[in-house]
């Protein structure tokens, strides 16, 4: 019959469109639909390819800007600090030294070992007493060319992570003491060069995390014990740190006074940088003296307006660091502390 | 029951007497009665054509009665009824010839009603058939009425010659009898002439099509894109400039792709009521507007099936599904070509000047989207093949008043704007880019190949066959060969225009809603495309939306990656703690940030990465990416926000300037994710 020959030909075309139509289809869809479109696709969608949405979808859903940390960097008043046993996990040392100096401190110092995690609750807790967390960051068991060159990251990248995370303002000085002999990151053992170039790795990672809620300290310790050591050679660089934490003890013997103290060290700093001071640790060890020291110390800072406070290390290690290690001094620390350049509300500096 | 034994497209007062039988009336009536007389029919002669001879006036006006049964208006006595029925009788007549099969299904004469009680009758076969007429008869499956198809090779002619009757029976008696009720006449749809009914359905699968399109538009989200916020950012400040006279800030004219008084204003106005989510709602209007527009194209160009076929394959293509939520020139530049590519197919069958109608929507989609001049050419064209009423030199005579129209209005806005430096920096003189044709060519295939092959294969089918035959009787005075290959070349090569002006300018940028905007054009031919590979009857249901979920899937994965732009949200809600009215901010990407922050900051405040000059603080001129670092070293800015992706080199500069630079510290870093990786904005602020 004839009509089974003109529906074979009309088919034809049919098939033959259709199957260009595949072809094309096949053609087309070799990116749309591959491996790479698939990551495309989903990425498109927020979601990270491959993985399931786990932890990424948490932070989306917290638009919180990152804590402005810059009225904290060069505040009017000066930070009133303390380091006290067991602080700031367990508040009851900050407030007796509180109460003992008639002042609450506002910087609350305690140190962290490498290879810890970000303790988000010490400096949360002291956030909530009213005071900024200074962590000294100490890197036993590496080494400053490990840092540098990467090996750490996995680790300096959660910690920033967690930085971030929990959005407060901390003040972290890494590997303190550059400038002395006893310490593994000290002199003795690892160059100026590693020093500045495990510093800046350290910050560039947490620039990288966004981590932008860290205060940064560079904190060597005052030169007299090692005169021939240039602290230059140390120094990262000025968008590397904010606040310049040189440590020195009011002891027994060596400079007493402010100006001897601090004095040639804070100088050569001023050689090659104008970032803030702030004495990052600090005591006088007792004696007879001690009224004197505490006087001197709080006395010099005030004269200076380019040291924004210190932090009292209020340990008995050692020597008795403690403000209350005699009436006198207890006495002669609160009329200072009295001061009204001393201590503000770090919510609002 | 009905008396008609003619089909209703019959009725049909085109109906084309494709033989001539019209005017061979007698003669046929003489060959049917030779068979006869052959002894092929076993009723007796008392047929139409012996009444008519017999009474004719008579029996028209009975005809003309029986036509009041349906749904018919009456008609007037005239020779054009007279002519009407002669061509329905003949076509009759013909039937019967082309009858070639017995038959073999008892059938019920018409007429045997008006004879007396027989209780049954011998059928064909030879056999009695009991039959109660006045029971059976009022059935329609009693297949009293005629139909038959005389091309259709499953059809049969079933209709049979009255049963003797006696000659002297009058018309007017039958009249008297009439039944209860009469049968509708056939509907047609189902014959593929778009009646009604067939009308009516496709409006409801048409809006279904839309609501489609809305959800695929509906479902991308993101905060705006560079162009929005810089489209709606300057559409404010035009309307100030409009309004109050206040000065614009930056040369929009100078580098916007289309004129800045126009769909800038109008995404102003309503962002300023409905924020930027009401303005892409306009422009998922605008889309929707351009898809029910290409139906109505269609429709009037083929037919209802073409129609959906043409929006179906349209609105879930990416571009389409894209720009529906998109706050940019494009939907409402595609929205005006749509309508004025409909008008132009509208008035085919007017007047040659009802065409100017058409050059308003045109001119003002070019002035929309300086890039929509590409096709406005295409439209001229086919304001000269899309009339039916004229020929030759009056068709040609439509396009040139429509071109001149144009023209007129182009010339006129030239006068009044003067030169627009946009035009030949966005469109024409678009910066060069280093895309190769091939990658452009893979990459227009996968957004619009699918559409694009359909038009093809819409318009190759066009040209062999003009109609898909399932009426073959029906008037074909459809457009010539070379109309037919002409339509396809234009509306199919249009399609193809903006990846070969791409291809030639090397550059990529916004190909793909680009592409769009010839496929709208190709629409009606991918349109016919898909139906005829349906087929005729519906034969192929299943090719058809083969290629409609085909192109589906691809529009809705391919818009889902393009539509993935960086999520500004957070970055704003950093960057609003820190400007002020009185700073200068550095941003990549500025309009975004302006746009969002256009509450606390002026558009000026904003410095781009696209270039600048800088004066240093020694008075040294710098320009290029020395200006950047110049100014970064100057501390210059008060914030930074850098994204990293979109002025690379100046991205360099900027971070180099930035370090060991003391006046900036890192105030944040916020993370995002689009289709093509991961980013982060990083935002400084002088300490």
């Amino acid at each position: 019959m004839s009509f089974s020959v003109r529906r074979v030909r009309a088919s034809r075309p049919v098939r033959a469109l259709a199957a260009t139509l595949i072809a094309g289809a096949l053609l087309a869809g070799c990116s749309t639909f591959s491996e790479e479109g698939r990551d495309q696709y989903e990425r498109g969608q927020g979601e990270q390819p491959g993985a399931e949405g786990t932890g990424e979808a948490s932070e989306s859903a917290k638009p919180e800007p990152p804590y402005d940390v810059r009225p904290l960097l060069d505040p009017k008043k000066k930070y009133l600090g303390v380091a006290a046993d067991g602080a700031p996990a367990k508040m009851k040392a900050v407030e007796d030294f509180a109460k003992r100096a008639g002042k609450k401190p506002n910087l609350i110092e305690f140190y962290s070992a490498w290879g810890d995690q970000y303790e988000q609750e010490l400096v949360k807790n002291s956030w909530d007493y009213g005071s900024v967390a200074f962590i000294a960051w100490e890197p036993f068991e590496t080494s400053m060319k490990d840092i540098a060159s990467g090996k750490e990251d996995k680790y300096i990248r959660e910690y920033a992570k967690s930085v971030k995370e929990l959005n407060l303002p901390v003040a972290i000085s890494f590997a303190h003491e550059m400038n002395g002999f006893w310490y593994p990151w000290g002199t003795k053992k690892t160059s100026a060069a590693d020093f500045t170039a495990a510093y800046k790795h350290i910050h560039d990672l947490f620039d990288d995390e966004g981590a932008t809620q860290v205060i940064w300290v560079w904190s060597p310790n005052v030169t007299h014990p090692m005169p021939k050591v240039k602290l230059k050679p140390y120094w990262p660089g000025d968008d590397y740190v904010d606040w310049v934490g040189v440590i020195g003890y009011y002891a027994a013997t060596g400079p007493n006074t402010y100006q001897t103290l601090y004095g040639p060290t804070m100088t050569q700093i001023r050689g090659f940088t104008n970032k803030p001071f702030i004495i990052a640790e600090t005591a006088a060890q007792a004696g007879e003296r001690k009224p004197a020291d505490i006087k001197s110390l709080f006395q010099g800072t005030v004269q200076r307006d380019d040291v924004i406070g210190f932090v009292w290390f209020n340990f008995d290690k050692e020597t008795d660091w403690r403000i209350n290690s005699g009436p006198l001094s207890e006495k002669t620390f609160k009329q200072q502390a009295a001061n009204s350049s001393f201590g503000f509300d770090v919510t609002k500096p | 029951m009905s008396d008609r034994r003619t089909p209703t497209w019959a009725d049909d007062s085109e109906l084309h007497d494709e033989y001539g039988y019209g005017q061979q009336q007698g003669q046929a009536q003489g060959h049917q009665q030779g068979q006869q007389q052959q002894g092929q029919q076993q009723y007796a002669d008392n047929g139409y054509p012996q009444q008519y001879q017999q009474n004719g006036q008579q029996q028209q006006h009975q005809q003309q009665q029986q036509y009041g049964h349906g749904n018919q208006q009456q008609y007037a006595a005239t020779d054009e009824d007279q002519r009407r029925y002669a061509q329905q009788e003949s076509l009759r007549q013909y039937a019967q010839q082309a009858q070639t099969r017995p038959r073999v299904q008892p059938t019920y004469p018409p007429y045997q009603e008006q004879q007396a009680y027989q209780g049954g009758y011998v059928t064909e076969t030879g056999s009695w058939r009991f039959d109660v007429h006045d029971r059976t008869t009022s059935y329609p499956d009693q297949q009293t009425y005629d139909t038959y198809a005389p091309y259709d090779p499953y059809a049969s002619y079933t209709a049979v010659e009255p049963e003797a009757a006696p000659a002297s029976v009058e018309p007017e008696a039958e009249s008297e009898e009439k039944p209860g009720y009469t049968l509708p006449p056939v509907q047609e749809s189902a014959w593929a002439v778009d009646g009604g009914r067939s009308k009516l359905l496709g409006r409801w699968v048409m809006l279904c099509v839309l609501l489609i399109q809305t959800g695929l538009s509906l479902r991308l989200r993101g905060t705006a894109f560079q162009d929005e916020a810089l489209y709606i950012a300057a559409g404010h400040y035009e309307v100030g400039n409009i309004l109050h006279g206040t000065p614009v800030p930056g040369d929009f004219e100078g580098y916007f792709s289309g004129y800045p008084k126009l769909y800038p204003v109008l995404a102003a106005m309503v962002d300023s009521v409905a924020g930027l989510a009401g303005v892409r709602i306009v422009s998922l209007f605008f889309m929707l507007g351009a898809t029910a527009l290409l139906y109505a194209t269609t429709r009037r160009m083929f037919n209802v099936r073409a129609a959906l076929g043409a929006a179906a394959l349209f609105s879930v293509i990416q571009s389409t599904v894209f720009l529906g939520n998109f706050a940019t020139f494009d939907a409402a530049a595609i929205f005006l070509l749509a309508l004025s590519f409909w008008i132009v197919v509208r008035t085919g069958r007017s007047h040659i000047l009802a065409v100017v109608l058409a050059a308003p929507p045109a001119f003002l989609a070019f002035g929309t989207k300086y890039a929509a001049g590409l096709y406005l050419p295409t439209l001229v064209v086919l304001a000269v093949l899309t009339t039916y009423r004229y020929r030759g030199l009056l068709a040609f005579a439509r396009g040139v008043v429509f071109g001149g129209a144009m023209l007129a209005m182009l010339v006129a806005s030239y006068l009044y704007t003067g030169s627009l430096g946009g035009i030949s920096q966005t469109t024409t003189d678009r910066a060069k880019g280093a895309d190769t044709a091939a990658t452009i060519l893979q990459h227009s295939s996968e957004w619009g190949g699918l559409m694009f092959l359909a038009a093809l294969g819409g318009s190759i089918a066009y040209v062999i066959r003009p109609s898909m035959g399932e009426m073959p009787w029906v008037d074909k005075q459809g457009p010539g060969r070379f109309r037919r290959i002409s339509l396809g070349v234009v509306l199919t090569g249009t399609a193809l225009l903006a990846p070969v002006y791409q291809i030639h300018l090397q550059t990529e940028i916004s190909l793909f809603k680009h592409v769009g905007f010839g496929l709208l054009f190709a629409g009606p031919m991918a349109g016919l495309g898909m139906s005829r590979l349906v087929g005729p009857h519906f034969r192929h249901p299943q090719l058809g939306i083969m290629l409609y979920v085909l192109t589906l899937v691809f529009g809705m994965v391919q818009s889902q990656q393009a539509y993935s732009f960086p999520d500004s949200k957070e970055m704003t809600a950093i960057l609003r703690n820190m400007v002020d009215r009185k700073g200068s901010y550095l941003a990549e990407e500025h309009e975004v940030p302006a746009y969002y922050l256009r509450d606390k900051t002026d558009y000026d405040q904003w410095q781009s990465t696209f270039g600048m000059d800088y004066k240093d603080k020694k008075g040294k001129q710098h320009s290029g990416t020395d200006a950047y670092s110049a100014a970064v070293k100057d501390a210059k800015f008060d914030v930074i926000v850098l994204r990293g992706t979109v002025t690379p080199e100046v991205d360099t500069a900027v971070t180099d300037a930035l370090r060991g630079n003391s006046h900036y510290r890192l105030a944040a870093v916020s993370r995002f994710t689009t289709s093509k990786g991961d980013g982060a904005f990083r935002i400084w602020v002088k300490r």
